[in-house]
């Protein structure tokens, strides 16, 4: 240990090199079931050529290394070590904001930089990025991207991956790289004397290098920038809230407002996660699809009028009515909510003190049966049905849809935890069955999919060989 | 007939005797001519690529997982093609199988709630947009146009095009897909692989997605592709196409929420400042710079043939010299085509007041001649279908593009002028149809919702007239060696093929190909994909169109 | 003009394959999106124009030699010119059609000959006719009725054209009866040429029997001068392509007139008129001879240039035929004149009609491939909800019939004639 404590102290300095019992327990769980296991050690690189060093070093030494971006607190078991010498490689530090591009929509960011620092950086440019639903303010905003988390907004999904763009890489074997337009490392520069602004992800060449970093829980190298294709700030923005007494009633309307590319933010709640997110709520009714208009820099005022028109009478043909509150909620406050970064506690953790998510992929026809069995297994397992909250995310620009479960529980309740824990690995198996599609595989997840697609995983691990070889990138996850 | 017997034999076994052949003359008809519509290759007068060893028809994925067997087995190269389309599509070596993909031709199913089509590669643009649009949907037509396999575009090669500012890239596109590995193995990539749908390419976590395609495919070198499922948009137009008009002034007139206009620029800063202020306002259909593929100096004389079915190729000088005509050319000098499609009314009406309140920023404007009925309706066809993109050969049969700038529209608005000096000084020795220097198209957005932009400038020339052919050789080079050299950018498009495929038509020395890798601004892409190779397909039974490199 | 002529074509071809398809614009569907028959049953890329200007450079620069296959290629093609509109779209300078022509001639030159074309063209230098009848029965179609002979002297100010389909298969024979009857109710002085009558020999070329066409053609012009008639009408389309576009090339100067067009002209006269009603839907298919390659022949002669250093054209300006000025609109607008009658269209219509499989002798040598291009469009006519196909001639009608009764369908089979009539 003290030898790999050295090795690494010579490549940033004895201080940013950590084995502060405290500090490491803070990686050892999250709010995942994955097993507790302490790392050896972090380290806080600040720039691509000290992650270089340290990977170079993690190949020499066989040392896993787990990067991690964002603060606690931390959900899906990916951060968590599945050996003891694993080394953490914290990104926070490297918080810079590099380039802000308003003509270009583009920003360029470490991965250290949270929607809490990122956001009104934007705004002040007169550019904002769709988010997550009311993100966690230390959440780094490359890790969620990379994580493939769901956006708000999904007309600006063209791509599943967007808004993110290109990437800089140090892979599992050492090489820095660039993906999408950027044509080699150490460049950037030079590209924008160019007029180039790093907005188109694809390659280089015959390859999607972006796409074997995502969704690969820090498993194939680590991220050093990356540049995400933002939006015009609005001028006007407005919260349409469509309630309804069952899912069912929600969805063909749904489908043709994300048909039309009409709304920006569009995403469905049930009455409990509304409550948790609002904090209160008053009288909610059990479903509400909401929908957010924005005008811009262009006609913001008739943008926002006529959609308001269209949208008022495709509510009026689906039986549905358009409310600007709902219980004791203003449409705006809900807005803000759902926009803006979550303060401590980060809101799912609010209600109970702890919270266990299950999400997938399927496509939105599909999310009334899931609602039914999720309840029906939960249910059978003694979890209350009623604590359920429901979200659902129509994703590139819905074709699919992000579909998610959360499960609060009080974690000091012993019964309450093994109630959770059972309904969870159960439901899971259940919604596995009946074609959910758990496209981020974290932790237990990850076993149950790769052996409905042994294939896949077959290739993958080929697939990590080629960047990876020595398998020091976050061992133990996938089905690496 | 150099296949040995039980080779053959064994290929005839699998897809019967009727879908296979090694008759000379048959397989002739699969070589392709590098002098004419090679894309993004020579032109090399007189050259051909090589003549597979058999044509095989295959009709199942099944069928095709054997004969990929087969070809480990006995060490035979294969290359697949559905619409034998520019020179990838065709073998590059001897000891090659051809695989004609066009009778696995279905429309397997059009998802109209999430919006998807199943397909295999048979099936083109043009009949996949008229299915679709029965349904309320629309698909992206690639830019080489709706003759071209919408697989094959979203799989194998480029697949961008004039609507990809609305309906993204066919990389954007590509859900789930069944591929048949080098290997024999079939793959099903994203949900498809767990069995539950096509909705979703990308995973389990990374996922196979990033190796089949990046900003190109592997162009026939890696494997079968035998179906996918495509993303679709919203048509808010009627279920079928109406056409009228006298064949080939084919036109379209479409309801009020359609609007089509020609608008131009003084200057190319509005014109840049006119693309990103479209974008800001998330505006427009389709958008591009289509029509001056024919030639700055050409395009509004060929417009005026075009739309008119007595007029030929022969009007073209009396055109020219007509003043209306003359002045219509001057006023469009910096222009581009833009389509708007509103979902509503109300839409239509603010995407239209929207767009006015852009040209007045810019001080653009409408070129109101070509926005009278009949030839706006011609355009919006062409736009919306692509249906007439063989134009690009229309003067002689023989096209390439060349420098295709890509990146922001401040990118390409650099190097516009003085790339049409340049090309218009190439122009003036003979060999290359004199258009006006300035043939440059592309897309007001490569990349769904903008962001980018594409120059490709066309150069017309005569496959049949070798000093044409060479010319437009030498201008080419010219090209790469000394407009892009002297502004520190790499070669053009214009060579993009040319670093797998040879003079002769056969595929590059390995050495000539590292040469070239290495050069390249990150060689590293090409040493990760040679690994990826070797996985992927062992008895190397692909080409050097997907590009490897072994050296360091 | 030789093969070797057309080599600047083929090196000239844009390789896109729009010869596959009906012009990209006019796809409605996917079920019917394919325009050439060739190429969508065999499948190989070089039964298409593309692939047949490629088998003909190959066999021009001596590459591959004449098989068995290559002459399937060659000959298994309805020569229906649907590749030809396709391939104009967007090409002005190719002639795909006239070298898919050009290749056949040149195949029986070299004595590259189909075994099942023999006994037809056997029979077009023994009896005249392209259907193995004896020249003895050529006239009987016309017994009974009371018209001139011009062939025997008789003077008549139009002459009627049976041609061969309609002079030896007696169950169509009721529609030019029909139309004799029609014309001479309209007060016109029409005669036949009867017994005399020979085979136009536009079959004969389709197939690439050039000196047969010849010939057929030389006897027909001598008749046709003999007689001093101004004005010939037919309703075979075949044989109106042969008087309209190939007989001025070696000198015929007529007035040629298909039926459809000489009953509309005599119905607009009010000569004609439609009292009864026909409660039916129907389609109309148009012939490939009667329609996109139905255009009238305008005389030119020229050679290429170049203008703007490297843009093909030909001076003087070359007419173009591309399918545009076909005879379409005459039985459209008639059978939507008779009562009752509800006309539909296929989506393959007008310039870019389906063929009904009979032509360029592979109904006679290929029945397989002629049956189902045929029962192709009977699928599209039945797509459509009509209750019956009409054409507008015997080619189309008797395949189309075979069709329909090989497939067990119950759609009707009308020339259009015989509703015209039926409706008078």
């Amino acid at each position: 240990m003290e030898n790999k404590k050295k090795g690494l102290a010579k490549i940033l300095g004895p201080s940013m090199v950590i084995d502060a019992k405290p500090i490491l327990e803070q990686f050892a769980e999250d709010h995942s079931f994955a097993m507790p296991n302490k790392p050896s050690l972090l380290v806080k690189p600040e720039n691509t050529l000290e992650i270089q060093e340290i990977v170079k070093w993690a190949n020499a030494t066989k040392t896993p290394l787990i990067p991690v971006s964002s603060a606690p607190p931390r959900f899906n078991g990916d951060t968590v070590p599945t050996s003891a010498d694993a080394v953490i490689v914290d990104l926070g530090r490297m918080k810079k904001i590099i380039k802000v591009d308003r003509r270009n929509k583009m920003v360029l960011i470490e991965p250290g930089v949270t929607y809490e620092q990122l956001q009104p950086v934007l705004s002040e440019n007169g550019l904002r990025l769709s988010s997550t639903l009311h993100p966690k303010a230390n959440k780094s905003v490359v890790a969620s991207l990379l994580e493939r988390e769901p956006r708000l907004i999904p007309r600006y999904q063209w791509a599943m991956l967007d808004p993110l763009r290109c990437l800089e890489v140090v892979w599992g074997d050492g090489n820095v790289f660039t993906t999408g337009e950027v044509s080699r490392p150490g460049q950037l520069e030079r590209e924008w004397q160019k007029k180039f602004a790093q907005v188109m992800a694809a390659g280089p060449a015959q390859t999607d290098f972006y796409k074997l970093v995502s969704a690969a829980q820090g498993s194939m190298g680590i991220v050093t920038w990356a540049s995400i294709k933002c939006e015009v700030l609005p001028e006007l923005h407005e919260l349409l809230i469509i309630p309804a007494n069952k899912i069912e009633d929600l969805l063909d309307f749904g489908y043709k407002i994300l048909r039309y590319r009409f709304g920006d933010e569009i995403f469905l709640l049930n009455s409990v996660n509304l409550k948790r997110l609002m904090g209160e709520g008053g009288d909610l009714p059990p479903w509400v699809l909401f929908v957010a208009i924005a005008g811009r820099s262009v006609l913001p005022r008739e943008r926002v009028e006529y959609q308001l028109n269209d949208i008022r009478e495709m509510a009026r043909e689906h039986g549905l009515e358009l409310l600007k509150s709902i219980g004791n909620c203003e449409s705006s406050e809900i807005l803000q909510k759902a926009i803006k970064p979550s303060r401590k506690p980060y809101w799912k953790l609010r209600s109970k003190g702890d919270c266990r998510d299950i999400f997938f992929l399927t496509t939105m026809d599909k999310t009334p049966e899931f609602v039914s069995s999720v309840q029906a297994t939960a249910k059978a397992h003694g979890y209350l049905a009623s604590d359920i909250g429901v979200y659902i995310q129509p994703m590139h620009q819905g074709v699919c849809c992000h579909c998610e479960f959360s499960l609060p529980f009080d974690p000091q309740n012993s019964k309450e935890s093994s109630v959770v824990k059972e309904t969870y690995i159960e439901t899971s198996k259940v919604l596995l069955n009946q074609a959910a599609y758990f496209s981020r595989p974290y932790h237990m997840w990850a076993d149950m999919v790769f052996n409905k697609d042994a294939q896949a995983a077959v290739l993958l691990k080929k697939i990590k060989s080629v960047f990876d070889p020595n398998n020091i990138m976050n061992p133990g996850k996938l089905c690496f | 007939m150099t296949l040995k017997r039980e080779v053959y034999r064994a290929f005839e076994d699998i897809v019967g005797p009727e879908y296979i052949s090694e008759d000379p003359a048959v397989l002739d008809s699969y070589i392709y001519p590098l002098n004419g519509p090679a894309i993004h290759l020579g032109p090399y007068y007189n050259v051909y690529t090589p003549r597979g060893e058999a044509v095989l028809l295959p009709g199942t994925t099944e069928e095709v997982q054997k004969i990929v067997l087969i070809c480990n087995k006995y060490r035979v190269k294969l290359k697949a093609s559905s619409t034998f389309w520019s020179v990838q599509g065709f073998p590059s070596n001897d000891n090659t199988i051809q695989l004609d993909m066009r009778r696995m031709n279905r429309i397997l199913e059009i998802d109209d709630k999430n919006q998807f089509a199943i397909i295999e590669p048979g099936v083109i643009g043009a009949v996949l947009q008229a299915e679709a649009m029965k349904k309320g949907l629309n698909t992206h037509i690639i830019g080489a146009g709706s003759s071209c396999s919408s697989l094959a575009g979203a799989t194998s090669y480029s697949g961008v095009g004039p609507d990809c500012l609305f309906m993204g890239s066919s990389n954007e596109n590509l859900l789930g897909l069944e591929w048949v590995m080098p290997t024999g193995d079939i793959v099903r990539a994203g949900s498809l692989g767990s069995g539950i749908g096509w909705f979703c390419g990308e995973g389990p976590g990374p996922g196979i997605r990033g190796i089949i395609r990046g900003a190109y495919g592997a162009r026939g070198a890696m494997g079968v592709f035998t179906k996918c499922a495509l993303k679709l948009y919203p048509w808010p137009g009627p279920s079928a196409l109406p056409i009228e008009g006298t064949i080939p002034a084919y036109r379209a007139a479409l309801p009020r929420n359609f609007k089509g206009y020609t608008l131009a620029f003084p200057d190319w800063k509005a014109w840049a400042d006119a693309c990103y202020g479209i974008w800001d306002a998330e505006i427009g259909y389709i958008a591009h710079r289509q029509f001056n593929f024919l030639g700055r100096d050409l395009k509004a004389a060929m417009v005026r043939i075009l739309t008119d079915p007595t007029k030929t190729l022969y009007d073209l000088e009396t055109l020219l010299k007509d003043p209306e005509v003359q002045a219509l050319t001057e006023e469009m000098k910096r222009d581009f085509q833009i389509v708007m499609a509103g979902m509503t009314m109300r839409d239509i009406e603010w995407q239209d007041k929207a767009l006015d309140e852009i040209l007045a920023k810019t001080g653009g404007w409408k070129v109101e001649a070509m926005n009278e009925p009949q030839i706006s309706n011609w355009s919006l066809l062409y736009l919306i279908r692509l249906g007439h993109k063989n134009l690009n050969l229309v003067y002689s049969g023989g096209y390439d593009g060349c420098f295709g700038f890509l990146g922001p529209p401040d990118v390409g608005t650099t190097y516009v002028e003085d790339g049409a000096e340049f090309t218009k000084s190439w122009e003036s020795k003979g060999a290359m149809v004199d258009a006006g220097g300035d043939n440059m198209m592309g897309g007001i957005g490569g990349i769904g919702g903008g962001g980018n932009c594409m120059w490709e400038n066309f150069t017309h020339f005569d496959p049949h007239d070798q000093q044409s052919t060479e010319g437009t050789y030498d201008y080419f080079e010219a090209c790469s060696y000394q407009f892009a050299a002297e502004r520190g950018l790499p070669p053009g498009m214009e060579r993009k093929q040319a670093v797998s495929t040879g003079a002769d038509g056969k595929q590059t020395p390995k050495e000539e190909r590292q040469r070239a890798l290495l050069a390249s601004p990150q060689p590293e892409v090409y040493r990760y994909q040679n690994k990826i190779k070797e996985i992927l397909d062992p008895n190397n039974l692909g080409d050097g169109y997907y590009l490897t490199l072994d050296e360091n | 003009m030789s093969l070797q002529d057309y080599q600047v074509e083929m090196e000239r071809c844009s390789q896109c394959s729009y010869c596959w398809w009906i012009p990209l614009d006019q796809i409605k569907s996917l079920r019917f999106a394919r325009g050439c028959p060739s190429v969508t049953f065999n499948h190989f890329n070089s039964y298409s124009a593309r692939g047949k200007y490629a088998v003909a450079l190959s066999l021009l620069k001596g590459k591959s030699q004449y098989t068995p296959q290559v002459l399937d290629i060659v000959y298994k093609c309805q020569t229906c010119g649907s590749c030809d509109i396709a391939c104009k779209v967007c090409r002005y300078n190719l002639e795909p059609l006239e070298t898919i022509l050009e290749l056949r001639a040149k195949l029986v030159e070299d004595g590259q000959l189909l075994p099942a074309h023999l006994p037809i063209i056997e029979s077009l230098s023994q009896e005249y006719n392209m259907v193995q009848g004896p020249h003895a029965e050529r006239g009987k179609w016309a017994e009974g009725l009371s018209v001139k002979n011009i062939s025997e002297g008789q003077e008549a100010e139009v002459v009627f054209f049976a041609g061969c389909k309609y002079s030896y298969d007696e169950s169509l024979q009721k529609n030019i009866r029909s139309a004799i009857t029609l014309i001479q109710k309209a007060g016109v002085d029409i005669g036949v040429m009867a017994q005399n009558e020979t085979c136009c020999g536009g079959r004969a070329y389709q197939m690439g029997y050039r000196k047969e066409f010849k010939s057929c053609a030389d006897k027909i012009i001598k008749t046709l001068e003999k007689s001093k008639t101004k004005k010939i009408v037919t309703s075979c389309a075949d044989c109106y392509h042969s008087f309209k576009r190939l007989y001025p090339k070696i000198g015929l100067d007529i007035e040629v007139l298909h039926t459809v067009e000489y009953i509309e002209s005599l119905s607009m006269e009010g000569k004609i008129s439609y009292k009864n009603p026909i409660d039916m839907t129907v389609t109309y298919h148009d012939p490939c001879h009667l329609g996109r390659l139905g255009e009238p022949y305008i005389p030119w002669s020229g050679a290429e240039k170049k203008v703007r250093n490297q843009i093909v054209v030909y001076e003087p300006k070359k007419p173009r035929n591309n399918g545009a000025l076909g005879i379409y609109d005459p039985p459209r607008r008639m059978l939507q004149s008779i009562p009752g009658l509800n006309l539909v269209e296929m989506e393959r219509n007008r310039e870019y009609a389906w063929c009904c499989g009979a032509g360029g002798g592979v109904r006679e040598a290929y029945p397989e491939f002629s049956q189902w291009t045929a029962s192709e469009r009977v699928e599209e006519a039945k797509s459509t909800g009509a209750e019956a196909i009409v054409s507008a001639c015997p080619w189309c009608e008797r395949n189309l019939i075979d069709a329909v009764s090989g497939m067990g369908e119950k759609l009707k089979v009308y020339d259009i004639i015989e509703l015209i009539s039926l409706a008078t």
